[in-house]
């Protein structure tokens, strides 16, 4: 198992970087193609960076992350102590009915963290928000993740 | 990571290159040149995204950033853009209000 914890302390320009690193070392371990890589990541970055702006909203705050690799799929842990908040329950559809040049500039992180894992699961347990990202292992073939519609 | 940007203003054109990532770390620098884009009154809007491997949120609120600052009508085109990065704009639905080629 692969593990980090970032401590957020509102200053969270260099959080991208960690998070990059940290999939690019689990995918790597995995044998994810480089397609499956992406869209981990952009999961495991934009679930993150939701916690950091809208759940510690810019207090301090811990985020624990941690990814395992099994026979059949990548599993990516991401772990909070903000207040209790399902992404899966989150719409983006009034959002997107907006015509572009009348849209808000934020709100596209969690519709694209869902956009193309193949799993992704939500609990509140122990006090603590806990998203579960799931790749399956399979070598390039297209994904449609819970997002879709 | 690496990032690099530069721009290009000729006529009414401004022309961005964006090469490695563009998430919440490199997203101010587009913001800034767009800025300045917009200070120069182009109607035109091409980003060269060829090199460019990676766009999160952050990337996509520039986009909309952009639509807001430049003026109604002004057109942004996306060239070379890699079929990942492209799909992660389709998602969000921009697809329809820009060109991609």
């Amino acid at each position: 198992m692969l593990a980090c914890r970032l401590r957020i302390d509102g200053q969270h320009a260099s959080m991208a970087g960690v998070v990059a690193d940290f999939v690019e070392v689990l995918a790597g371990e995995a044998g994810l193609d480089p397609r499956q890589t992406y869209w981990l990541r952009l999961a495991t970055d934009e679930i993150t960076t939701n916690i950091v702006q809208h759940g510690y909203r810019g207090s301090a705050g811990v985020v624990d992350i941690a990814g395992e690799v099994d026979q059949d799929e990548v599993r990516v842990r991401i772990e909070d102590d903000a207040p209790p908040f399902d992404p899966g329950g989150y719409d983006p559809e009034p959002r997107l009915s907006v015509p572009p040049h009348q849209r808000d500039e934020g709100g596209y992180g969690l519709l694209l963290a869902m956009g193309k894992v193949d799993e992704f699961h939500y609990e509140f347990a122990d006090g603590r928000n806990r998203n579960t990202l799931i790749m399956r292992l399979r070598g390039g073939s297209d994904a449609d993740g819970p997002g879709r519609r | 990571m690496s990032f690099k940007i530069n721009m290009n203003v000729e006529g009414d054109t401004a022309t961005i290159r964006l090469a490695g990532e563009l998430d919440g770390r490199s997203a101010p620098e587009l913001n800034d040149l767009v800025s300045q884009a917009v200070g120069r009154q182009v109607a035109k809007l091409v980003l060269l995204l060829d090199e460019l491997t990676y766009m999160s949120s952050a990337g996509v609120r520039c986009l909309v950033f952009a639509h807001q600052k430049l003026p109604r009508g002004s057109e942004i085109t996306l060239v070379g853009t890699q079929p990942e990065v492209a799909e992660t704009i389709r998602l969000t639905g921009f697809d329809r209000s820009i060109m991609m080629r």
